[in-house]
C-alpha cells in the first residue's frame, strides 16, 4: 500500500503529541471523574442530606477555576439508603462508567465491604464519612484514608483532656453498633495509661434506647466524666436530659457526630437549655470560627454568592466530606505537578507524604498525614446562651 | 383450537418441560446465563451473583410458605447462620472445600430450622408469623456477642474467606458466578422435582386443608418440622454462597429488612410455583437499580438534584410494587403463565 505524504505527516504528529506530551495527558480522559455514594435515604438522610451540597458546589467551584491541572472534574452524586450492599452496587457501576479517580464512602460497613476489592484495575483513592480506627491502616487498606483522627484518637484526645484536668473517674456510654464499640478497648487502655478509672461501661441501643434504666446506672457509678460513643441525631440528647432532669453532674462528653451545633441547637430550641456544658472532641474548626482561615472565608463568600439566604453556618459533617475533596485535589495537584500518571497508587504515596500541610481553616495547626489519618482534634463546650461550641483545649495530638 | 397436550409415554408426561418451545426457552435461558459473564461488566456481576442467592432463599421461603402454607418472618436468620456457618468452618479449617462447607452450613440453617420451626406445631397464619420474627432478633443477639466474635466477628463484622476449588481461588466476580449460577440451577431443579414427590404433595395437601391432609394420615408434626428444615437449608445455602461473593459480612446485612425482603421476592413473583420466586426477585433487586440508573441519566448525578430524587425514587419503586400487586395480585408468575399459553395455542390464540 502506497502511503502518501499527508498519512506519514498526520502519524508522525500524532506519534510526537504521545511521546512528547507529558504522561498525564497520554494517560488521562477528558476529565477527572469523583463519585459518591451517600444516604439521602434510609435512617441517616439526614446527614446525607447536609452533606451532599459540598459535592455539588466542589465541583463548581473547582471547574470555575480551571478545573485540576487545566481539565475539568465530574461530580457523581448517588444514595445508597444507609445499606452498604446499595453503596457497593453505586460503586462498581461507577467503575464501570469509565475512569474513576476518587470515591467517597458512606459508611464503615462500605468501607469494610469494599476495603478487600480495591486492588489492580478495581483500586482507586477513597474516603468516607467514617472514622473507624480499623481503616486507618496503610497495610491492610492500601487505598483508604480517612480526614481526621480514628474514634479511637478521638477517645483519647478525650481522656487526656480529662487526665488534664485532674479527672479520676469516666463512664464509656455506647451504642450497641460498630460505631459504638469501636473505641472501647482503645479507651480503656489509655484510661488506664493516663490513671483514670473506668467506673462503667454501659451499652444502650442505637435508637429507642431505655433511658430511664441507663440514666439509673450512671448515677449509682456517679462518674465525674462521662463519655458517649456511637450516637448522630438521637439517644445521646434524651441520656443527657435524662441524667440533668435526675440532678446528675457527670460532665458529658462526645465524639465528632456527637458534636454537631444544629443537632445542639435543635435539641436547646425543643426542649431546653439541658446541653448547656456539653463537651466533645471535634477534628476541625468550626464554621464560624473564621480568624486565619482563609478556606473558610473563601467557602462562605461563595455559598453567599449562590445562596443569598446563607445562614453563615456549615456543618461539620459538610465539612468532613469537602475535606476529603479538598485533600484529593491536594494529590491530584501535586501529582500531576510531578508528572506522574494519575493513578490510585500515586495519590496515595502523595497522601501519605503530606506533611505540615496548611488546611486554611479546617484545622488549627498545620497538619500531617500518618497511617492514612490525621490524629488531632480539640476539646469543644457547648453553650445553650450562644448557641456555640468554643474551645476549651489546645489542639492535641495523638 | 389446542387444548392440550397429546402424550403417549409416561416420560413425557413426567417431563418439566413439556413443549418444543418450553425446551427451547430453557435452552436459551441457558445460553444467557452461560454467556452473560464474558460481556458483562464487575456491576452487572454484582447484581446477578446478589439475584441468583437471593433466588436460592426465595426458592426456599417458597417451599414453607408458597407449598406449605406456613408463614415465616424469619428467613434472614437462616440466611445469617449460613453465612457465618461459612466463615466459622473456614476459621476452624482454613482449606475446607466449598461444596463441604455449603453442606455443612445447610445442615446447621436446616437444624435452626427445625427448632425455630417448632411453633408451627400449634399456631399458624399471623401467630406463626410473629413466633417467627424471634428467629431474627435471637440469631442477631447470638452473633453480636463479644464470646462468639472470634468466629463471628461481633458486632464489627467479619471478612469472608474465598471459595478455593481445586486451587483456583475465585476471586473475581466472574469465577464466582460461574460457582453460585449452577447450584442456583440445581437447587431450582430440586425444588421443583421436591413437589412431584409424595412428600411434596403432602406440603401441599397440609397447605390447602391441614386437617383434612391428617385425616389422610399425613403426620403434620413431622411433615411441618421438615418443610422448615428445607426451607431454612435453603437460606443457609444462600447464605453460604453470600459469604463467598462478598469480601466482608455484617450483623445488619441478615436483619428484618432482609427477612421482608425474602417475603415480598415470594410474593411480587408469586407463591406456590418454582418459578415464582425468581422473576419476583429479578424484578424486587433489578427495579431499584434500574430507577438509579434512570435517575442518575435524568440528574446526570448531581448531588443537588439527587438530594431531591432520592427520596422520590423510593416513592416511584412503591407504587410500582402496588400497582404492581394490584394488576398481577397472583405475581410475575400468572404473566409467564398466560405467555405460555399464548404460545402452546399459537396461531389460535388471541
Amino acid at each position: 500500500m502506497a502511503m502518501k505524504r499527508r498519512t506519514v505527516l498526520k502519524a508522525g504528529a500524532a506519534l510526537a503529541a504521545a511521546t512528547m506530551a507529558p504522561a498525564i495527558v497520554r494517560a488521562e480522559t477528558k476529565q477527572w471523574r469523583v463519585a459518591a455514594s451517600l444516604p439521602m435515604t434510609g435512617p441517616f438522610a439526614t446527614a446525607g442530606q447536609l452533606v451532599a451540597p459540598a459535592f455539588a458546589e466542589f465541583e463548581q467551584q473547582v471547574n470555575d477555576s480551571g478545573g485540576i491541572g487545566g481539565r475539568p472534574i465530574k461530580v457523581e452524586v448517588e444514595d445508597s439508603g444507609y445499606i452498604p450492599r446499595n453503596a457497593l452496587a453505586n460503586f462498581q457501576r461507577a467503575m464501570a462508567g469509565g475512569d474513576l479517580h476518587f470515591y467517597f464512602g458512606d459508611s464503615t460497613g462500605f468501607m469494610e465491604l469494599v476495603g478487600p476489592t480495591l486492588e489492580g484495575d478495581n483500586a482507586v483513592m477513597m474516603g468516607s464519612t467514617s472514622f473507624a480506627s480499623s481503616l486507618a491502616n496503610p497495610a491492610e487498606r492500601p487505598y483508604q484514608f480517612m480526614a481526621g483522627p480514628t474514634y479511637e484518637d478521638q477517645f483519647e484526645i478525650l481522656l487526656k483532656d480529662i487526665a488534664d484536668k485532674g479527672g479520676k473517674t469516666v463512664a464509656f456510654v455506647y451504642s450497641d453498633t460498630e460505631f459504638g464499640r469501636d473505641p472501647i478497648e482503645h479507651g480503656r487502655k489509655v484510661a488506664a495509661d493516663l490513671g483514670i478509672e473506668v467506673v462503667l461501661e454501659e451499652v444502650t441501643k442505637a435508637e429507642g434506647a431505655d433511658i430511664e434504666n441507663h440514666v439509673t446506672k450512671l448515677a449509682q457509678a456517679n462518674p465525674e466524666y462521662t463519655i458517649l460513643q456511637g450516637y448522630v441525631t438521637g439517644v445521646w440528647p434524651q441520656l443527657i436530659g435524662g441524667a440533668r432532669a435526675f440532678g446528675l453532674q457527670t460532665q458529658f462528653m462526645g465524639t465528632f457526630w456527637g458534636m454537631e451545633k444544629v443537632i445542639a441547637d435543635r435539641v436547646t430550641d425543643q426542649a431546653g437549655p439541658f446541653l448547656d456544658g456539653y463537651q466533645g472532641v471535634m477534628p476541625y474548626r468550626y464554621f464560624y470560627d473564621q480568624e486565619d482561615a482563609p478556606f473558610y472565608q473563601q467557602l462562605g463568600a461563595y455559598k453567599k454568592s449562590i445562596n443569598p439566604d446563607f445562614p453563615g453556618y456549615v456543618v461539620t459533617w459538610e465539612l468532613e466530606g469537602r475535606l476529603n475533596l479538598e485533600l484529593w485535589k491536594l494529590c491530584m495537584n501535586r501529582v500531576i505537578e510531578a508528572d506522574k500518571p494519575v493513578t490510585p497508587d500515586n495519590l496515595m504515596a502523595e497522601l501519605r507524604a503530606i506533611d505540615n500541610w496548611d488546611s486554611g481553616g479546617f484545622f488549627g495547626q498545620p497538619v500531617d498525614v500518618v497511617d492514612h489519618k490525621i490524629g488531632q482534634g480539640r476539646v469543644y463546650r457547648y453553650s445553650a446562651d450562644s448557641k456555640l461550641f468554643t474551645p476549651v483545649s489546645d489542639w492535641i495530638q495523638v | 383450537m389446542i387444548t392440550g397436550h397429546y402424550k403417549t409415554r409416561y416420560t413425557a408426561d413426567e417431563g418439566i418441560w413439556s413443549t418444543w418451545p418450553k425446551q427451547a426457552g430453557l435452552v436459551a435461558a441457558l445460553v444467557a446465563l452461560a454467556v452473560l459473564p464474558l460481556i458483562a461488566n464487575n456491576y452487572v456481576l454484582l447484581l446477578a451473583g446478589q439475584i441468583a442467592i437471593f433466588i436460592i432463599a426465595v426458592v426456599g421461603l417458597n417451599v414453607l410458605v408458597g407449598y406449605t402454607g406456613l408463614m415465616s418472618l424469619g428467613h434472614g436468620a437462616f440466611f445469617a447462620i449460613g453465612a457465618y456457618t461459612t466463615v466459622a468452618v473456614h476459621h476452624e479449617f482454613p482449606n475446607t472445600f466449598p461444596l463441604i462447607t455449603l453442606l455443612i452450613s445447610i445442615a446447621v440453617a436446616a437444624a435452626f430450622g427445625v427448632l425455630f420451626g417448632l411453633p408451627s406445631l400449634r399456631v399458624k397464619g399471623l401467630y406463626l408469623a410473629v413466633a417467627t420474627l424471634s428467629a431474627n432478633f435471637i440469631v442477631l443477639f447470638l452473633i453480636r456477642q463479644e464470646w462468639l466474635a472470634e468466629w463471628t466477628g461481633g458486632v464489627s463484622g467479619t471478612e469472608t474467606p474465598n471459595a478455593v476449588l481445586f486451587g483456583y481461588e475465585l476471586r473475581s466476580q466472574r469465577a464466582q458466578y460461574y460457582f453460585i449460577v449452577p447450584i442456583m440451577l440445581i437447587m431450582l431443579l430440586f425444588a421443583q422435582n421436591l413437589f412431584r414427590t409424595r412428600f411434596g404433595r403432602a406440603l401441599i395437601a397440609i397447605r390447602d386443608k391441614d386437617y383434612s391432609a391428617e385425616i389422610l394420615g399425613i403426620s403434620l408434626y413431622s411433615h411441618k418440622l421438615k418443610s422448615f428444615a428445607i426451607s431454612a437449608a435453603y437460606c443457609g445455602a444462600a447464605g453460604c454462597l453470600w459469604a463467598y461473593f462478598f469480601p466482608a459480612i455484617l450483623p445488619e446485612d441478615f436483619g428484618l429488612n432482609m427477612s421482608i425482603t425474602l417475603v415480598v421476592c415470594l410474593v411480587a413473583g408469586g407463591m406456590g410455583r418454582t418459578l415464582g420466586p425468581v422473576f419476583g426477585t429479578v424484578l424486587i433487586l433489578l427495579v431499584p437499580e434500574i430507577l438509579k440508573i434512570v435517575f442518575a441519566n435524568v440528574t446526570d448525578g448531581d448531588a443537588n438534584a439527587q438530594m431531591l430524587f432520592s427520596p422520590m425514587r423510593d416513592i416511584a419503586f412503591g407504587v410500582l410494587i402496588i400497582g404492581f400487586l394490584i394488576f398481577e395480585p397472583m405475581g410475575l408468575v400468572s404473566i409467564w403463565d398466560r405467555f405460555w399459553r399464548f404460545v402452546d395455542r399459537w396461531p389460535f390464540s388471541k
